[in-house]
């Protein structure tokens, strides 16, 4: 027991002295985040354990709410989101996807989103590796498509990203604070 | 009995810390069994104090992901300027922490392979051709492995994409580098695992820093 409690002060020493660390990059305060389809693909892979072909996934940064007002507050209603934090959201895809009725082709975009009370309109844009939604570019759009909103059960506090199977096809499903949207991509 | 006071003090502290460490523990565990951190989750860290919720739908790691291009801060300067040249390199990777364990042989072992990271393989994207140690590099992307030893860390350039970081596969391999490794890179201890970009006059390095150790991976650009 002794030996625990020594453990945990000198970690908590440690910890103090990571905060002081300067010269190389410290850690971001919404950590990035990866989620394929299928579901723990990289696991799946290396266990042999994989039964479909790797689709989509979505690299994100997951801000927390942090007793915040999230949609309608930090998140403006109306107005382009990145729908993250910190680098602009990457959704890839490994082969051809039909979003919106629209044929997608293989490849990385950035996903933004325009935040409603009732709806959310997605958007696939062709400009990557940027920052934010500062410059975003309706010009580079791809597809916009709108998704209704869907209340959750719990709240959830540091933004969520998730793929779901639904009839054959795929959701992306998008949870923070207390509601959640799904995107259907049609394979 | 002002003696016993202080230690009461300081065990009530610890022990709050104790049960904070334990719930941290369980949300990263309960919903996703398969994330970890170099297989341990054990030790308590105080500076994640918003992670003892668990996400029903996404577990917050307790390596969180991170990215680093070459130009450094490349979507920043994007957004500065948007007609800017594409990035040369970019890599996604998972940050570990000590917790308060020795890097060797805590953490690595001399001789085993490492991801270069935690969860995932880490990746690494090239926008362009470049060239590593006289051997080209093309367009594309890759995983990244380590192999450390005491004098040398031999970098893996490998194929196999978008799989886990515990299991190698050397069938895939596609090039290996040795670098030199310095023991103390003479800056203060770095308690998160470190990948970043710094310019040279015939590309960039790639640094790798975790604790006292630091590698460099040079890459020369066309």
């Amino acid at each position: 027991m002794k030996k625990i409690f020594s453990l945990l002060f000198v970690i908590n020493l440690v910890c103090l002295a990571a905060v002081s660390q300067s010269a190389l990059p410290g850690l971001d305060k919404s950590p990035l985040d990866i989620s394929y389809y299928p579901n723990n693909y990289p696991v799946l892979k290396i266990q042999d354990k994989a039964t479909e072909p790797l689709v989509a996934r979505v690299v994100y940064s997951r801000p927390k709410k942090e007793g915040r007002t999230i949609f309608g507050g930090l998140v403006e209603y109306g107005k382009v989101w990145r729908l993250g934090a910190n680098e602009a959201t990457e959704i890839e895809f490994y082969k051809q996807v039909y979003i919106g009725g629209k044929k997608i082709a293989k490849g990385r975009y950035t996903l933004y989103a325009i935040v409603n009370e009732n709806s959310w309109t997605f958007i696939l844009n062709k400009e990557t590796d940027t920052w934010g939604s500062f410059k975003y570019n309706p010009a580079k759009d791809i597809i916009r498509t709108d998704v209704p909103v869907q209340n959750t059960t719990e709240a959830v506090e540091s933004l969520a990203m998730t793929f779901e199977k639904a009839n054959g096809n795929i959701l992306l499903v998008v949870a923070w604070e207390n509601i959640k949207v799904a995107l259907p991509i049609t394979l | 009995m002002k003696m016993f006071r202080q230690p009461l003090l300081i065990l009530t502290l610890l022990l709050s810390l104790f049960s904070c460490k334990e719930k941290e523990k369980e949300a990263v565990t309960k919903p996703d069994a398969v994330k970890d951190s170099n297989g341990t989750v054990t030790a308590p860290s105080v500076n994640v104090s918003h992670s003892t919720v668990v996400n029903p739908y996404a577990t917050v790691d307790v390596s969180p992901m991170d990215m680093s291009y070459y130009p450094v801060e490349y979507p920043k300067l994007k957004m500065a300027n948007v007609n800017i040249a594409p990035p040369v390199v970019r890599v996604v990777y998972s940050r570990p922490h000590l917790q308060g364990r020795h890097l060797f042989n805590d953490v690595l072992k001399y001789g085993e392979p490492w991801r270069l990271g935690a969860n995932e393989s880490t990746e690494i994207q090239f926008y362009r051709d470049v060239t590593i140690q006289d051997k080209k590099v093309k367009t594309g992307r890759y995983i990244l492995y380590c192999i450390p030893e005491a004098d040398k860390w031999t970098i893996v350039l490998n194929s196999n994409n978008d799989s886990w970081g515990l299991k190698q596969e050397p069938t895939k391999d596609i090039d290996r580098f040795d670098i030199p490794v310095k023991h103390d890179h003479g800056g203060p201890s770095l308690e998160y695992f470190t990948i970043v970009f710094e310019k040279t006059a015939t590309g960039a390095d790639m640094i790798m820093a975790w604790g006292d150790i630091l590698a460099r991976l040079p890459i020369t650009f066309h």
